[in-house]
């Protein structure tokens, strides 16, 4: 037979009212589902938004000539010498991929059509789905295969109206280092349908090999060099990293500085998130402190008795704290088992909002999967389940403080 | 401890103001308590039972006069030392029993030791000598709520006797049972006083109680108004 401790004093005094209790861990538990489910779509929808930019264009960080991003001229570019690779080496354990592109603006002609279009200009051997995420919108054809010196991959919009079929030829033009015009003749191997009319409409993808030979840059220069990280949320430091140990020659950019839109739309829409989840948590806090303040108010004469008989203001204090803290547990086991279902399958399988949207979705230049999915941040999902402990506990704070005030001869009579 | 009583008031008054008046609950009252007496207070509603009560019990403090618990005058000490003299060197036993309902009869009764800080051992050679001695023996496991008022009391008198206090403060203690059951309690108590030299001070009406007391006081009006012993 064992006696009574705080922990199971508190244990116990919490199913005095069962459904009071069941109610308040209802809260928590609906509290913590909501935030974990939001910050869980947000960080899939921003991670996957900052790769897939990141995978079109320039990479987490981009290594690229200190004016490109002012003037993203193709007389801007950057060698990617010793000094780059040896910058590269320090930072081996954060990057995924390095790859050089080179990205600019062309003119394409056919016989009887001639559009403008943005190039990126990839080593077939090097890239392939996984850093250039373009290409998993294939649509017709193949893609480019290594050592396919005069292949293109047009947009599918864009090989329309230029009234072109597979195998067709198209001449590209491009103004090279010195300013001079120069062209290529490349074939059509292949064509993308994304659903964003940006790309379907006006995009294209060269073997890199032929367009540096055309523009008269070395073997190892190009107009940046993406660098894919292991965790994008690294990329500034990287950055700040590299573009210290690089110099003045060669600037490194993280996605947010080299895509100022898509980092803008982030903030704006991490901001809001944020403040729901503040009000959320307000909510849930003063639920909770209801409960539990009703529950001291209701025991005052219990807790002088306690005074009475010797309890200290202190341990009755620990009590009611220790009664917050069960229903903290208690609300994340509960939502822990709640949550854990949904997540699984938002995460895997997601939601299919094809029908909401229409096909893909286009966002500050990015086109997104009409899937929705989930899945946070381990860091996040501590943080909320923080975050709730501490309100849980912040709202015990008051009644706790009202228990051990109370006064035990106006709640009591001995006589 | 010395040899003195273990309680004397000496001229107490308490005042209670109730908006613009002036209550004077107690007038000057001065009365000593021996060790191992067994005294019933009496007196009419308003003569200041509950006030002296809970002014020994340092519950409440005295607008003037002097209360000491074995030598130490109640008005020196501060909040936790309060708190500590009443964990220590005093038993409540409530009209009400106030029991915690979610603690079992062992659990209750061990309360106070457990505040103590007192091992769990030694708790519990003392709690289970002491449930058996009030007839409570394979009760222990029992919550209030499974216990008859007799045995619920019985429970609280083995809590109010568990640390061997200088004095037990009963509150009415048997207003809320049958003449029989009080009749047991009374025998309980009186024993417990006689076999332990437990020191009890009771507040009543009922004439049972105060034919058992060997000591009656009745208060009148805030002072006393008569003090047998017998």
């Amino acid at each position: 037979m064992n006696g009574p401790n705080v922990t199971t004093l508190a244990w116990r005094n919490l199913w005095r009212n069962r459904r009071r209790t069941l109610l308040t861990m209802g809260s928590i538990v609906f509290g913590v589902f909501l935030a974990v489910v939001f910050t869980a779509m947000q960080d899939r929808n921003w991670k996957d938004m900052i790769d897939l930019a990141a995978r079109l264009g320039g990479g987490h960080v981009s290594l690229q000539h200190p004016e490109y991003l002012d003037t993203p001229t193709l007389t801007r570019t950057v060698v990617r010498g010793e000094a780059v690779e040896t910058a590269l080496d320090g930072e081996a354990r954060h990057i995924a991929h390095a790859v050089d592109r080179v990205i600019g603006p062309t003119m394409l002609a056919t016989a009887g059509e001639n559009f403008s279009a943005a190039f990126i200009a990839f080593d077939p051997e090097a890239e392939d789905e996984t850093t250039l995420s373009i290409l998993e919108a294939l649509d017709q054809g193949s893609a480019l295969e290594p050592g396919d010196r005069d292949g293109v991959i047009l947009g599918h919009r864009l090989a329309s109206n230029l009234g072109m079929e597979l195998g067709d030829k198209v001449v590209y033009t491009l103004t090279d280092k010195n300013g001079e015009i120069v062209s290529g003749l490349a074939r059509l191997r292949g064509t993308l349908k994304t659903n964003a009319p940006t790309v379907d409409g006006g995009f294209c993808l060269l073997p890199i090999g032929t367009v540096r030979e055309l523009l008269g840059y070395g073997a190892d220069e190009a107009t940046l060099v993406a660098v894919f990280l292991k965790d994008q949320r690294r990329s500034g430091g990287i950055a700040g990293r590299l573009d210290q140990e690089l110099g003045e020659t060669v600037a490194a950019l993280p996605w947010n500085t080299s895509q100022p839109q898509l980092a803008a739309f982030i903030a704006l829409k991490v901001g809001g998130a944020v403040v729901m989840e503040i009000l959320i948590a307000v909510l849930v806090a003063a639920g909770i402190f209801n409960t539990l303040f009703v529950s001291v108010m209701e025991r005052l004469r219990e807790f002088g008795i306690m005074l009475a008989i010797g309890w200290s203001p202190g341990r009755l204090f620990r009590l009611v704290m220790m009664e917050s803290a069960w229903l903290a547990v208690l609300g994340l086991v509960g939502a822990f088992l709640i949550t854990i279902g949904p997540y699984l399958y938002l995460s895997s399988a997601g939601l299919d909002l094809t029908a909401v949207y229409g096909g893909t979705v286009e966002v500050a230049g990015v086109g997104l999967d009409p899937v929705l999915k989930i899945g946070i941040f381990p860091r996040n999902a501590v943080l909320i389940c923080l975050f709730a402990v501490v309100a849980t506990l912040a709202s015990g704070i008051y009644p706790a403080w009202r228990a051990g005030r109370v006064q035990p001869v106006d709640t009591i009579k001995v006589v | 401890m010395g040899d003195g009583p273990v309680i004397a008031l000496q001229d107490v008054t308490k005042v209670y103001r109730q908006g613009s008046v002036d209550i004077h609950a107690l007038r000057g009252l001065s009365m000593e308590v021996e060790p191992g007496e067994f005294t019933a207070v009496c007196g009419p509603s308003g003569s200041g039972k509950t006030t002296m009560l809970n002014l020994i019990g340092a519950l409440d403090a005295a607008t003037s006069g002097s209360i000491v618990l074995e030598g130490q005058e109640l008005g020196s000490l501060n909040k936790k030392e309060l708190s500590e003299l009443r964990r220590d060197r005093i038993g409540f036993v409530f009209q009400a029993y106030n029991l915690m309902p979610v603690l079992t009869a062992y659990e209750n009764a061990e309360m106070v030791l457990w505040v103590q800080g007192v091992d769990a051992a030694t708790r519990r050679e003392r709690v289970m000598g002491l449930l058996e001695q009030v007839g409570l023996k394979g009760l222990e496991d029992r919550r209030p709520s499974e216990l008859s008022g007799g045995q619920q009391q019985r429970v609280a008198i083995a809590r109010a006797i568990a640390s061997n206090p200088a004095v037990v403060l009963a509150d009415e203690p048997t207003a809320n049972v049958d003449s029989e059951t009080a009749e047991t309690l009374l025998g309980l108590m009186e024993e417990l006083n006689r076999e332990q030299g437990v020191t009890f001070l009771f507040s009543t009406h009922d004439p049972q109680v105060m034919e058992r007391a060997r000591r009656v006081v009745r208060l009148v009006d805030g002072n006393i108004a008569s003090d047998q012993r017998r």
